[in-house]
């Protein structure tokens, strides 16, 4: 192997060692104290070598999030075309899957969200809401229903994405605050999109 | 030359003492929020601390301590305070609302408009309101609870004048409600939206939310 390429791959593994432990740290002690120096420790790094891979703790939990959701929507984006049934099926279905997905990191998705907030992101973060992926996806659903004539084309879409998103990220309220177990979260996140799917339902 | 006796020279300065050290108090206090306000606006709550807020206050970190117990009862002073005042805002747009859709809007829009010029403390609140160890603390705001009531009560109102059935679930339609308030503040923070902007969003929402309590 060349010095360049070694290089390059000593590179790798430190970024993957940093990221394996910044998921344990935000899972077990939450985003706000999580701190970089705990992390380059517990990945047996400088904290020097993780400011060349990141530039912000936000931007740790970001790639972190960013890895973990990429297994999360190439499942999605294979299964998406086969759900059937109504539009708020497919999308009882699809939330399902996330809360199923999410259920062993419950911790770690809140921080993510904690983190929205976080006023030392820097511009490489991507903290929950700006992440495009769930929008489109859910966008996707609401326009088949159009198509197929249980949506109202009359609807404002985008508004619903909102809705979804919004009674999505604080049904985790129910995990974080209560101890809620998935069969609950998703349980009390059907309930609103049946609601939801009411108020889009042709006249 | 009026005549003054001792009796109300005592009691004049028993009321008069006390008074004005309360006042200077008062002042003090004052100016430690003015200060705080300022400075988590601009660095958030983890980024500002005690020592700057003391210093932009232009006292010592003492003088701060002897009126706040930490920078958590600060900031819990400051939404105390501003999220009352929204309360009261709110009701009174809801007294001049026509019917249940409106007074719902009427409450979204005087919270959009109220943090308008101050949005960064909005964000700082949400980003607490997450924190595992102070969260608690400021979800349970009372006068937060105090919105999500009112918003529970123009539901309730509204299925006793019969707009809505009486099967409307109105406790899930409020806490939707709640929801959908709070998580399109994002689009303010983030995206510079204007409050009129959030309006018309917050109005299609609210008509999707309630679509399927409508009688008839």
């Amino acid at each position: 192997m060349s010095g360049a390429g070694l290089r390059q791959s000593q590179k790798a593994a430190t970024r993957q060692r940093v990221l394996a432990a910044a998921c344990d740290l935000f899972a077990s002690q939450g985003y706000e104290a999580a701190t970089v120096r705990q992390i380059a420790n517990l990945a047996g790094v400088s904290v020097g070598s993780v400011f060349t891979s990141f530039a912000s703790k936000g931007e740790i939990l970001s790639e972190v999030m960013k890895d973990r959701l990429d297994e999360l929507y190439a499942e999605l984006d294979q299964v998406a075309p086969h759900l059937r049934g109504s539009t708020a099926d497919r999308l009882r279905s699809m939330f399902a899957i996330h809360f199923a997905f999410e259920q062993r990191h419950v911790q770690l998705f809140l921080a993510h969200l904690a983190a929205a907030y976080d006023w030392t992101l820097g511009p490489g973060a991507t903290p929950y809401g700006r992440n495009l992926r769930l929008q489109e996806l859910i966008l996707d659903c609401l326009n088949r229903g159009v198509a197929d004539g249980d949506v109202d084309p009359a609807t404002d879409l985008q508004g619903v994405v909102d809705l979804l998103r919004a009674a999505y990220a604080w049904t985790y309220r129910l995990a974080a605050w209560e101890n809620a177990p998935v069969e609950q979260l998703t349980a009390a996140m059907d309930q609103q999109i049946c609601l939801i799917a009411k108020g889009f339902a042709p006249r | 030359m009026k005549h003054v006796t001792p009796t109300e020279v005592t009691s004049e300065a028993r009321v008069k003492g006390p008074t004005r050290r309360a006042l200077a108090k008062l002042q003090t206090r004052n100016k430690v929020l003015a200060a705080a306000r300022k400075l988590f606006s601009e660095h958030g709550y983890e980024g500002a601390t005690i020592r700057d807020i003391a210093a932009a206050a232009g006292m010592s970190t003492g003088a701060v301590f002897a009126n706040f117990s930490d920078k958590s009862d600060l900031f819990r002073d400051i939404m105390l305070s501003d999220t009352a005042k929204l309360v009261g805002e709110m009701r009174e747009g809801v007294a001049r609302a026509r019917g249940v859709e409106d007074a719902i809007l009427k409450i979204f829009a005087t919270g959009y408009a109220f943090y308008k010029a101050q949005m960064p403390l909005a964000r700082a609140a949400f980003s607490v309101s997450w924190a595992p160890q102070d969260g608690e603390l400021f979800r349970k705001l009372e006068p937060l609870g105090e919105i999500q009531q009112l918003m529970l009560e123009q539901l309730t109102l509204g299925v006793e004048r019969g707009e809505l059935g009486q099967e409307a679930e109105v406790k899930l339609r409020a806490q939707m409600l709640w929801d959908a308030y709070l998580a399109n503040y994002r689009h303010a923070i983030f995206e510079g939206w204007s409050p009129e902007a959030l309006q018309a969003r917050a109005r299609d929402q609210i008509r999707v939310i309630l679509a399927g309590a409508r009688r008839g």
